[in-house]
């Protein structure tokens, strides 16, 4: 018999739960509250089987569209051949979980706004542009001994010693 | 001794799944808890309360709470142990004492919201089954009832608060199959017979019946009833005027117990420990020298 290509086909472990969480999962699922044009991550609970996305939505993040009674509506890139194409799934609460991608830029935001206040308030110019790491600042190579390293001639008569 | 093959071995230790906490408790039903709670997402960040009620050996203990990722928050609460305050010392735990404290509550939550003059209730408790009708203003106050883990059978003093509750005007979704006096084979609410619980007529009818037959355990099983001059005609009016004084002020009162002792948060380090020592060795061979002084 061939394998099958059901929706659920190759999740034994993707689904399975992870070793001593099985069982009811915490009230905190449910009572995370989602916003329109938030980010949530996807990832499925095997332990609920009403609103479970494809597998091919595990680990992917996308941007809330849509909330209902108990799914959240989430858009996410999928490429299909030569394009992406923007899918929109509805998932239920409990295969999603709120996104951090944007935690480090928001905090980034209020931290620019401060400086550049503060700026202002010195009159001074200043750039909040991140910039990359540069290269590494030359250095003097510190307390280096010379040695001078040269082949010895192959020796039969020791180097066999012990058995040949 | 025989040989016995060790149960829980190093394996077992290792792969066991240890519950929740209030599950290990055995305080918190989860499954109830999770649909008790659940909003709907599209009702964002709109509290869903619920009516908790709980049953000590000697106290009844009703919260309005509703639920927080960081914990639940208590709306407003009431005992049955400030019922003392109301004229009510005895009997802290039956059913008429749960209706009071249901009452209590209900009255303590629209006070606190602004909505008492609108949601009076159910002034007169009849035993009937009374649903709040919404008013043109504003709609009543809703909570959804959460016994716990008590076993939800007819006549559970339970549903005493929870007629305490909808008599004071809160919206509860309920129905009457689990009120005291509903018979199963009739499938109707006895109005009386629930009337009846609500002031305390079984209490009555025991005392009776104890009165008539068995004096002494009458005597020692009231002996509290009788120490304040509770007799079984009188407990009917008795809480009437409690019902009465509930619902003239039912505004929560801060007792006046000073705040507890605050323990040390921090262990102190070696030296501060030390240095403790050295001074209360100080101070005793100073208290030492002088006692020595006066003996010489």
């Amino acid at each position: 018999m061939p394998a099958g290509h059901g929706v659920r086909s190759r999740t034994r472990d993707l689904f399975a739960r992870p070793f001593r969480k099985k069982g009811y999962i915490p009230l905190s699922t449910y009572l995370t509250t989602y916003k329109i044009g938030g980010y949530v991550d996807v990832k499925v609970n095997g332990a609920v089987h009403k609103g479970m996305p494809h597998k091919f939505y595990h680990g992917r993040t996308g941007r809330v569209w849509n909330v209902t009674k108990r799914a959240i509506g989430v858009e996410v890139n999928k490429q299909v051949g030569n394009r992406i194409i923007r899918k929109r799934i509805h998932v239920r609460v409990e295969h999603v979980q709120p996104s951090r991608c944007v935690e480090e830029f928001k905090l980034r935001k209020v931290k620019n706004d401060q400086l550049k206040a503060e700026a202002k308030a010195k009159g001074e110019v200043i750039s909040t542009k991140r910039q990359p790491k540069g290269p590494k600042p030359g250095f003097m190579v510190e307390g280096a001994t010379l040695e001078t390293v040269t082949p010895i001639p192959y020796d039969v008569v020791n180097d066999l010693k012990g058995g040949y | 001794m025989a040989f016995v093959k060790a149960q829980k071995t190093k394996a077992y230790f290792k792969r066991f799944q240890v519950p929740f906490k209030r599950r290990r408790e055995g305080k918190t039903d989860y499954r109830a808890r999770i649909r008790l709670t659940n909003q709907d997402k599209n009702k964002y960040n709109t509290p869903k309360y619920r009516f908790v009620v709980r049953f000590s050996n000697k106290d009844i203990t009703a919260q309005i709470i509703s639920a927080n990722i960081t914990g639940d928050m208590i709306l407003a609460s009431a005992y049955s142990h400030e019922l003392p305050r109301y004229g009510l010392e005895v009997g802290l735990t039956n059913y008429a004492a749960a209706y009071c404290t249901g009452l209590l509550l209900g009255r303590r939550v629209l006070k606190l919201l602004e909505m008492d003059d609108e949601y009076q209730g159910n002034v007169e408790a009849t035993g009937e089954d009374f649903s709040v009708e919404p008013t043109d203003t504003r709609r009543p106050f809703r909570a959804l009832l959460d016994v716990g883990l008590i076993r939800t059978t007819t006549g559970n003093n339970v549903f005493g608060a929870l007629k305490g509750a909808l008599d004071a005007g809160l919206d509860i979704p309920h129905s009457d199959k689990r009120f005291a006096g509903f018979s199963k084979d009739g499938k109707q609410l006895d109005a009386e017979v629930h009337r009846n619980y609500i002031y305390g007529g079984h209490v009555a009818a025991y005392m009776r019946i104890l009165m008539e037959d068995e004096p002494e355990k009458y005597q020692s099983h009231f002996s509290e009833y009788i120490k304040r001059g509770i007799e079984a005609d009188n407990i009917e009016s008795l809480y009437k005027k409690v019902h009465a004084a509930i619902r003239a002020d039912p505004s929560a009162k801060k007792s006046e117990k000073a705040p507890p002792k605050q323990h040390m948060r921090l262990k102190l380090t070696y030296e501060e420990r030390k240095a403790k020592l050295i001074d209360r060795l100080h101070t005793l061979n100073a208290a030492a020298g002088a006692d020595s002084k006066d003996e010489d």
